[in-house]
């Protein structure tokens, strides 16, 4: 579920600060991205700064925290340079200042801005309740997983819908035949949690969005909007831009909006726009209204029970059971859910209410084959773990299944490859030396020669800001020297 | 191989991003505020507090606020509203008027700030409104007006937090769970799609500007020893006034003591010293501790004393005021005796023979710094059929 999530993060990152420039004039968007994108520590140095109209020295933030904490500083001060939050002038720290004033307005309520959406006062004639929009969505995304794994022929998305899958390589199209069909990212895919999965196809959609020559910032801060609304309220569609109006029809499709029709002047956002910008507890409500919603929609189950009001609240209601042996039970006669298991599982019996199937070294083994990764099936077992599950143990599952499974995983690997960037040419061994000490504690090294004076790190955005900042005080110094020199003479 | 290693299991299990529970409690004595109108006026106060609670909510979905008034003789909550009997059709304390706002104005504010503070002004107002010239010259005859009902608000606070954070981590109960429409009230802690089966920290921080606490002596310590259990830091932003026990509190609790030299800077203070959660904290070094003052009070007097005898067997401390001692012995219903060292005064006989001392008075086992005074036990034990 993290992989995606950090899937957003790499994409924001690779904006340009022109972008991030534009994206921090709504203060809604300021506020989202604070919430959702910055670790504890780096929204305390923001609060910090907030209010401080004169920039305060870099040391002075770092001495405040521990020194054992110095990844978690380094880390926090990263991620607020890459989001280009703050800024730094000779050892001076202080916050954009367009994210200064807009997030100031966020949390005081003052400005025009209109960012957190107009409500709807009169409202439709039909009462549109909090059961029925969690249906909605449900059943929206619903048809998106069936169609993937085309459990039932009759389910058909819109052609929209199809496009993005096509495009974001989760189905492919062979030939002549007119229906995609599943790739390895799609099983991947299915594995991931409902949040996270609805941010993949998000942010497909906004790749794709400027191909259709879409304003790209429109398209955030509309979707970092849904994730301030109330669920359950009407919205005024006319206060949008002309590209979240088309949007909308997009949106709907993929159930995070709701429209009575499509020439509605409001629009209802579902709980999967409400938990867009929520953190992982929001994100479980999300998988559990689904299971929720599964089962209500599955057609071999009695339609006529409506769904418990309870299901549908943030509670985590897991069907898979896994026994030390190796066994699998699940409870569960959703087709979909079947399929997903089938994936990494040897299925042997199916009952009205549940199966029974068990891990094997080959199903495994051909799972990876088909692109899933070890992490990816403990997550997902561990998301739907059944509630008995989490009451024998922490750790939910059993640890000899979750090693036996990484060590399946390892047996097909001999070699392991990380993408990542390679540092050469330090002009001294101190050089090299103290980047590598600096890589170390950011936690990015993986490598480091040093015969050859090269380094090896997974993200260079820390270690390249670091060595720039190095540069620029080594030539003060020198500068400093120089100075001192000539005074002397 | 031992890329499959054990101890990763279990560094994913110690999550650091709990949701976190964040109890406010603002000191309302309008003698101390009216002292403080030209540094800080309580309208200004209350802006940096409001702003400073919007700031915690937006540090995660799942963070919740509540905030409780210590008025001059009663500790009320100003938001969630507490349910009120006269008015059951408006149960969540919002005004029903407030929905009637100018649409567009309430596009520019995050819904859930605008709640807590409508929520908090309108309480607020009806707290002062209700806070007759009369009631507080009775205070003033009484004790100078000088008191705020701390104990109280801090106990209000503990079962507050105790009551959530249990409710969030028992969501696995299918029954608790919010029923539909209740994710636009404010009143259940549960309330939206925020809190999902974990467990919530809990803290709470207190805005102090009225002086001595001594007459709730026993009832603050208490309150600070159940904290102290309950693992709540008390952080405690002191704007005017002095006193030993909220010192005592944050230290005991590990929270933060700040004498704020600037009141006028109290929105700064709040969200550079004050804004980190527990679990962000251990990355920080807190602010500096004053020498904390570790006096404590005696039982008869309700007076901070430097030095004070303590009775061995139910640890009640007492004053030592004049050489002229009575040696008096009490007979409590526990049917331990023991003696102490009391004043000859009149009153002071009849309350120690009629109530025991403090007999259910629980102590924790790891004897708190606050007994730093001196200790002088009685060795002579008489009992008394």
């Amino acid at each position: 579920m993290s992989s995606t999530i950090r899937g957003f993060d790499d994409y924001l990152e690779s904006l340009p600060p022109i972008t991030f420039r534009r994206l921090y004039q709504q203060p809604a968007t300021t506020l989202a991205i604070f919430r959702r994108m910055l670790p504890n520590l780096a929204k305390v140095f923001v609060t910090t700064l907030l209010y401080n109209e004169t920039p305060i020295p870099q040391a002075d933030l770092e001495v405040w925290a521990r020194p054992e904490s110095s990844r978690e500083r380094e880390d926090a001060l990263g991620k607020l340079r890459r989001l280009f939050i703050i800024k730094e002038e000779n050892g001076q720290i202080s916050l954009d200042p367009a994210f200064k004033k807009n997030f100031r307005l966020a949390l005081t309520g003052g400005g025009d801005h209109h960012s957190f959406g107009v409500p709807v006062r009169t409202p439709e004639k039909k009462k549109i309740d909090l059961q029925f929009l969690d249906q909605y969505a449900a059943k929206q995304f619903d048809t998106i997983l069936h169609f993937m794994v085309q459990t039932a022929s009759n389910v058909h998305p819109s052609e929209g819908v199809k496009h993005l899958l096509v495009t974001s390589g989760l189905m492919e199209r062979h030939g002549g035949r007119s229906e995609p069909t599943i790739t390895q990212n799609g099983f991947s895919f299915l594995l991931q949690a409902g949040n996270a999965q609805i941010w993949v196809l998000l942010i497909q959609y906004l790749e794709m969005s400027e191909t259709l020559g879409m304003e790209k910032t429109d398209v955030l801060h509309f979707l970092l909007m849904l994730g301030s609304l109330d669920l359950g309220r009407a919205y005024a569609v006319e206060t949008l831009t002309q590209t979240q109006k088309s949007m909308l029809a997009d949106l709907r499709d993929y159930g995070v909006v709701y429209q009575r029709k499509t020439t509605s002047d409001c629009f209802y956002p579902t709980r999967l726009a409400t938990t867009l910008t929520s953190d992982s507890s929001g994100l479980r409500s999300v998988s559990e209204s689904f299971n929720a919603a599964l089962t209500v929609h599955d057609p071999s189950a009695s339609t006529t029970i409506p769904p418990a009001p309870s299901s549908l609240g943030p509670v985590e209601k897991g069907f898979i059971m896994i026994e030390t042996n190796y066994r699998i039970y699940a409870y569960t006669s959703s087709p979909l859910q079947i399929a997903v298991l089938d994936l990494f599982c040897n299925l042997s019996s199916r009952f009205p209410n549940f199966v029974t199937g068990k891990l094997s070294r080959r199903s495994i083994q051909s799972a990876i084959k088909l692109g899933i990764t070890a992490d990816q099936i403990i997550d997902y077992l561990r998301t739907h773990a059944h509630v008995q599950m989490r009451k024998i143990s922490v750790l939910v599952l059993p640890p000899t299944v979750v090693d036996q499974i990484r060590l399946w995983e390892i047996e097909g690997e001999r070699m392991k490859t990380t993408t990542g960037y390679l540092f050469k040419e330090f002009a001294t061994v101190m050089d090299w030396e103290e980047t590598r000490r600096y890589a170390e504690e950011l936690g990015v090294l993986r490598w480091a020669g040093k015969e050859q004076r090269m380094l090896f790190v997974t993200r260079h955005e820390g270690v390249a800001d670091w060595l720039k900042r190095r540069a620029v005080k080594l030539q003060q110094q020198q500068q400093m020297l120089a100075a001192k020199k000539a005074a002397g003479t | 191989m031992d890329r499959v290693d054990a101890t990763a299991r279990y560094t994913a299990v110690n999550g650091d991003d709990k949701p976190s529970l964040l109890v406010v409690i603002l000191d309302t004595n309008p003698f101390a505020w009216s002292r403080l109108s030209d540094s800080l006026p309580l309208q200004t106060a209350l802006s940096h507090v409001l702003l400073f609670i919007n700031a915690h909510l937006a540090f995660s979905h799942a963070n919740r606020v509540a905030v409780i008034a210590s008025h001059t003789n009663s500790a009320t909550f100003l938001y969630p509203t507490p349910p009120s009997p006269a008015s059951p059709e408006n149960p969540d304390g919002i005004d029903a008027t407030e929905d009637l706002g100018d649409p567009y104005r309430d596009a520019n504010k995050y819904r859930p700030f605008s709640q807590v503070e409508t929520a908090v002004h309108k309480n607020l107002q009806r707290l002062l409104s209700s806070t007759t010239p009369d009631s507080l010259a009775f205070l003033t005859a009484h004790n100078g007006g000088g008191e705020t009902m701390m104990a109280g608000a801090l106990s209000l606070a503990l079962t507050y937090i105790s009551k959530t954070c249990s409710a969030s981590s028992l969501m696995s109960d299918p029954v608790s769970g919010p029923a539909p429409g209740a994710s636009l009230d404010p009143t259940n802690p549960s309330a939206g799609t925020g809190v999902g089966g974990g467990d919530m920290t809990g803290r709470i921080m207190v805005i102090s500007v009225s002086g001595d606490l001594a007459s709730q002596y026993v009832a603050v310590m208490n309150s600070i020893f159940a904290a102290q259990r309950a693992r709540v830091p008390i952080d405690i932003a002191k704007i005017s006034g002095d006193t030993v026990f909220l010192q005592q509190a944050s230290d005991s609790t590990g929270g933060v003591y700040m004498q704020l030299e600037r009141p006028q800077a109290l929105l700064q203070y709040l969200l550079s010293c004050f804004m980190p959660d527990p679990a962000t904290r251990r990355h920080l070094i807190p602010p500096n501790q004053v020498n904390v003052d570790f006096r404590a009070a005696c039982f008869c007097h309700k007076r901070v004393v430097d030095i004070g005898f303590v009775c061995s067997i139910c640890l009640s401390n007492r004053i030592k005021t004049t050489r002229n001692i009575l040696h008096f012995t009490v007979l409590t219903h526990t049917s331990h005796t023991h003696i102490y060292d009391i004043l000859p005064t009149p009153n002071h006989t009849t309350i120690d023979l009629q109530t025991p001392p403090l007999p259910h008075f629980s102590w924790p086992i790891t004897l708190p710094k606050a007994l730093t005074f001196f200790f002088k036990k009685k060795t002579t034990i008489q009992t008394i059929h």
